[in-house]
Order: C-alpha cells, then structure tokens, then sequence
C-alpha cells in the first residue's frame, strides 16, 4: 500500500521527536538526569530515587504535556474543518475562554474572606469542562439555529462574539474578586502543566481514548467536510449532523485539556497547519500526525518554560503563544494570497 | 425505475425573502435529458437546487423519484440523484483522484479503505472525463476546463442514474462544452441515465435536450418536448430578443439565430398571458 508507507514515513520523524524530547524533558529539572538513568527509571531499574523523580515528578508533567497538546491540537484540526476556515481553533472559538470563566467563577465563589478555598481544588477543573461546555453550547445551539449558507463563517463570528464576551467576564470577575485569587487565576490563565498529577493524566487520556473511536469512524466524514456545503450534501454528506457532532468532539476535547492544564493557547491553530505541511491533510494518518505535533508543541513549551529562568517556572501557554502568535500573523498575510 | 423524475407542486422559494420561485407546478419525465432554460433570476438554478433539497422551499410539495423528498435520507438520495453545483469548491491541495473518491462517500464503507467497486467507478469517471492523467495532480494546478472537468468526474463516480447539472460549460471552451454534453447524451442513451441540466446557451438546449422548461420570473413558461418549446415566439416574449430559428443542412435540429433586443412593447403582455395558462 502506497499511502500507507508514505503516511508511515511522515509520520515515523515525528513519533522519533516526541520520544527523544520525553527523554529529555523527563531528565530535565532541579537535579539533571542524563538519559540512561532516565531509561534505567522508566523500566524501574534505576536507583529508588531515580524512580521517585521520574514517576512522580517529572513523568505525569510530561504525560500531561503530551496528551493535553494532542487534544488541543485535534480539537484545532476539528474545527478547521467544520468552518471550513484554517483561521479556527478552540481559543478563536471562545471555548477556551469559556473554560475560563467557569474557573475564575469557580474561584470567586468558593472562595472566603481569607482568600481560602472553601472547596477542594479538584472541583477547579469540573469548572472548566462546564464553562467550555457552556460557551460550546452556545457556538453549537447558533450555529444550528443557522440556515443560511454562510454558516462557516458565522460560526467563527459567533465564536469570536462569545469569546470576546468570555474575556470581558473575566476580566470584571478578576477585578471584582478577592487579590489573592485573582493572581491564582491569572496563572491558570495563561496556561500551566506544573501542578500535573497521575488523576489529571489519567482523566485527559480516558477523554482521548474516548474521542478516538468517534474520529476513527467518523473519517470519512471529517474529510467530506473540505467540499463547499452544497457538494458535500449532494455527494451524500448530512451536513447539519455532522457539523453539530464534530464541533461537540471538539469542545469535549478543548474541555477536557484545558480543565487540567489551563488555557494553552494556539496549539490548537498551529499544529494542524504544521501537519498540513509536513504530512499533507489529505495523507492518510493526517489526525495522527496533528496530534503528534500538538504533543511536540505542548511538551517543548513547557521544557523550554522550565529551563529558561530557573528556578522560576513560565508557564508554558506563554511560550506557545510566543511561538503561535507570529505564526499566526504568517499565516493570515500568507492567506490573503492564497485564498483570494 | 419510476416514469416521472420529479414533481414539484406549487412550489415556492425565495433567497431570505426575495422570491425565487412562484407556486411552480413541474413534472419531469425520467430517462431523458432535461434542459433549465430562462433568463437570469428566473428561477431555473432555484429550482434544481429545491429538487435536490439543497435549498428549503417555502411551500409545496416536492417528490423525487417516486419519493416524497424529505422521506429520503442524504446517504439514499446521493446514490439516486448526483448534482455539480455553479461553483463547487474544495481545497487547492486537493488531487484529482482524491477528490473523485470523494463522491464515493454515499458508498463507501465506514471500515477500511476504498472498496473494488470504489476504485472501479472511479477510474471509469476519470476515464470519460479525459482526467485519468492528471490523477495526481493537486487542483491548483489545473486550468478552468480541467478544473470542471474534475468535478464532473467526482459527480460520475457517484454513480446515480440522475444527475443535476447546474450550468456545467460554465467555465469551458466551446470545444469542451461540446465534448461535455456528447458525454451526457452518451450517458442518457448508452446507461438510460436522467439528466436536467441549467443551461444558458439556447442552441445548446436546442442540440442536446430531450425536454426544455423554460423559467420567467420565478414561473414556468413552456414546458415540454426540445421543439416545441423553443420556438421564435416563446424565445422572444421570455427574453425579450428578436430570433429567428433555422435549420442547418446536416443537422437534425435547428440554430437559434438573434440580433438582440425586440422592438414591440406588447411582447411581454403575451408571455404573462401564456404563464398563467401553463401553470394551473
């Protein structure tokens, strides 16, 4: 089979970088761990303080890393493909920024006059998956109630609609609420993996395992969706549904990664046009290649974020957004040429 | 099959409230090739496109294919009835093959790759199209005519026995309008196929269709067999043209000759006339 060979060969750079950057991100830290010793600890043949390092420090930080990106960047690849516009992704969507209200609330209602949580914090990303779902909500129930034929971009207009009513809510909240939090939230804003535990890692890997029967079955209609609306309905395509399921694919996603590492932003943008380039989005393979890229992104963020000022740690949406924002403005000035 | 391809009755439509389409009363018969003819706005693309439940109407009642139209599902009717739209679009990067596969889907299984049958209409449709060479080729780097070309392929390979062709020579020379309407009269006569076809040149109407209906005004204003509705007097009243009709030594049917703009004013007063005796 030719086309599988080709995706294999594309796909086989990637697999190799996403592993040698676990290596390296897993021995990176306060105490350095050069790679064998790192081996020696993922096999459970290292020293005992090896293994405490590497699997209850370091490795459900990089864990989280990769699957968080992997999300993010399908949930992008989604939802370029349901607006039918390579501008689209979660935050441009306001699904991020919906995550974001549900956890500043979250914060300032749990909170008392000492600047205590009255709840426990494990609730904080249960707040998240419902502001995103919330703000998802919204996108889908507009974007249904939407006859015209305009559709793909009135999603996007809706979507930058709710977002920009997302940011304004948290902001008022931020501004209104007590200081101690609001310094909390900030963090959570911009994007972090630090606090990952084994439970995090676990609940976005469930929520990936979940979504991958979805997407494996729904392939043919994912691709469908490149064709304008007319001529993906008469070749046989239910349009409605498929835009309605997919988007929800997407906002499940967006939710699940971003409850637990914060709004990381542009993941969800760059990687799917980083796979198009290097794989090609009519390779088969391509959904693979996207989240394997948005692994690479997330997790070399969040090395990069902890080896550029230590001890201080940046939080990593801050460096994909470094990465991301340029790209973008790339993009929009290279695709004024190409889509005119 | 069914004797009639479709049946519109009192159909109205209309593009966020302007109107489209006026209480139409159509049938079609099946197995012949059916040519949308009329002036621009009449209606005649608004119509294909409510047959093809591509656009809601507003009223009536449409049955395709012995089937009322909201009773199909998208996957049952796309294996009934294929259509290329005026301006299809998919992304430059796309290939040839790919995009022809892609008028598989209503076929394709959920499991696995592309299927003989698959595989087999498709390099059927790429062959009666001429594009088997370009099979690899991204869609960008194609001229206007392959470019149509293509996307008629993708609309063979679904293979339905109906197809809707809205305006298909748009983009292509006279040579290849031509070759195109050879293939769909190769088509309807060697595989019975139905076709209704928007076509704005009459005396391509006039060479190749079995059937004409004629759109005013979001109305019909004669519908039937190719001669008998393109005659010199409907084609004046509906476009308002001075036209004679000739016949050309070889040629089975006549050309449609005009030299533009009719001089009498009652000449429209008659059309309406006539609308409103076909359509109740």
């Amino acid at each position: 089979m030719m086309a599988g060979v080709s995706a294999l060969v594309r796909l086989l750079p990637v697999m190799l970088l996403v592993s040698v950057l676990t290596l390296a991100a897993t021995g990176i830290g306060s105490s350095f761990m050069p790679p064998d010793r790192v081996v020696a600890a993922l096999a459970g043949q290292g020293s005992r303080m090896d293994e405490v390092i590497v699997w209850t420090l370091r490795l459900p930080r990089v864990a989280l890393a990769i699957l968080a990106g992997a999300a993010l960047a399908l949930a992008g690849a989604l939802l370029q493909r349901v607006v039918r516009n390579p501008m689209a992704s979660p935050s441009v969507l306001g699904i991020t920024d919906g995550a974001a209200v549900g956890v500043v609330l979250f914060l300032w209602l749990f909170s008392d006059q000492a600047n205590n949580l009255t709840v426990s914090i494990h609730w904080q990303p249960l707040a998240a998956i419902a502001g995103a779902a919330a703000f998802g909500a919204l996108v889908i129930a507009l974007a249904s109630l939407d006859r015209g034929s305009s559709k793909p971009l009135k999603i996007i207009l809706y979507g930058i609609a709710l977002a920009a009513l997302a940011k304004a809510a948290v902001t008022l909240l931020i501004i209104l609420g007590p200081v101690y939090r609001a310094s909390q939230a900030l963090t959570w804003l911009t994007g972090s993996v630090g606090a990952a535990h084994w439970q995090d890692v676990l609940a976005v890997g469930l929520g990936l395992a979940a979504v991958i029967p979805v997407l494996l079955l729904q392939r043919l209609t994912i691709r469908q969706l490149v064709l304008d609306p007319q001529s993906a309905a008469v070749s046989g395509l239910s349009l409605d549904r498929a835009q309605v399921c997919l988007l929800a694919v997407a906002v499940f996603l967006t939710a699940m990664a971003t409850a637990h590492v914060g709004a990381i932003g542009f993941v969800g943008l760059v990687a799917p046009h980083v796979a198009r380039i290097f794989h090609g989005q009519f390779r088969s393979g391509y959904l693979f290649s996207v989240a394997l890229t948005g692994s690479f992104l997330v997790l070399a963020a969040d090395t990069l974020a902890r080896i550029i000022a230590p001890p201080l740690e940046l939080p990593a949406g801050a460096l994909t957004a470094l990465v991301g924002a340029p790209l973008f403005l790339y993009l929009l000035v290279k695709g004024r040429q190409s889509h005119a | 099959m069914p004797d009639t391809l479709a049946s519109l009755d009192r159909v109205s439509a209309a593009y966020d409230g302007a109107p489209a389409l006026n209480e139409v009363c159509l049938d079609l018969p099946d197995g012949r090739i059916i040519a949308f003819c009329g002036p621009n706005g009449s209606g005649k693309s608004t119509a294909l496109k409510v047959m093809r439940g591509l656009h809601r109407p507003d009223g009536g009642t449409v049955e395709i294919a012995g089937r009322m139209l909201g009773d199909w599902t998208q996957k049952d009717l796309a294996r009934q009835v294929a259509m290329l739209s005026q301006s299809p679009d998919a992304p430059s990067d796309l290939s040839v093959g790919d995009l022809v596969l892609m008028g598989r889907f209503a076929h394709r299984s959920r499991f696995g790759g592309p299927s003989a049958a698959d595989r087999a209409a498709c390099d059927r449709a790429l062959d009666i199209t001429e594009m088997a060479d370009l099979k690899g080729r991204a869609l960008a780097q194609l001229s206007g005519g392959q470019l149509q070309r293509a996307w008629v392929a993708m609309t063979l390979a679904q293979d339905a026995p109906r197809i809707f062709l809205d305006e298909p020579t748009n983009h292509l020379d006279i040579a290849h309008a031509f070759e195109l309407l050879d293939l769909v009269m190769h088509l309807s006569r060697s595989e019975n196929r139905s076709f209704v076809i928007v076509l704005h040149d009459l005396n391509m109407a006039m060479r190749y269709a079995d059937h004409v209906v004629l759109f005013e005004k979001g109305r019909i204003a004669a519908n039937g067999p190719t001669t008998e509705v393109l005659t010199e007097e409907i084609i004046s009243s509906v476009f308002g043209i001075d036209c004679r009709i000739m016949p050309l030594d070889g040629l089975e049917r006549p050309v449609i000759v005009s030299w533009g703009k009719a001089s009498g004013v009652g000449v429209s007063g008659q059309a309406s006339g006539k609308m409103r005796k076909i359509c109740t």
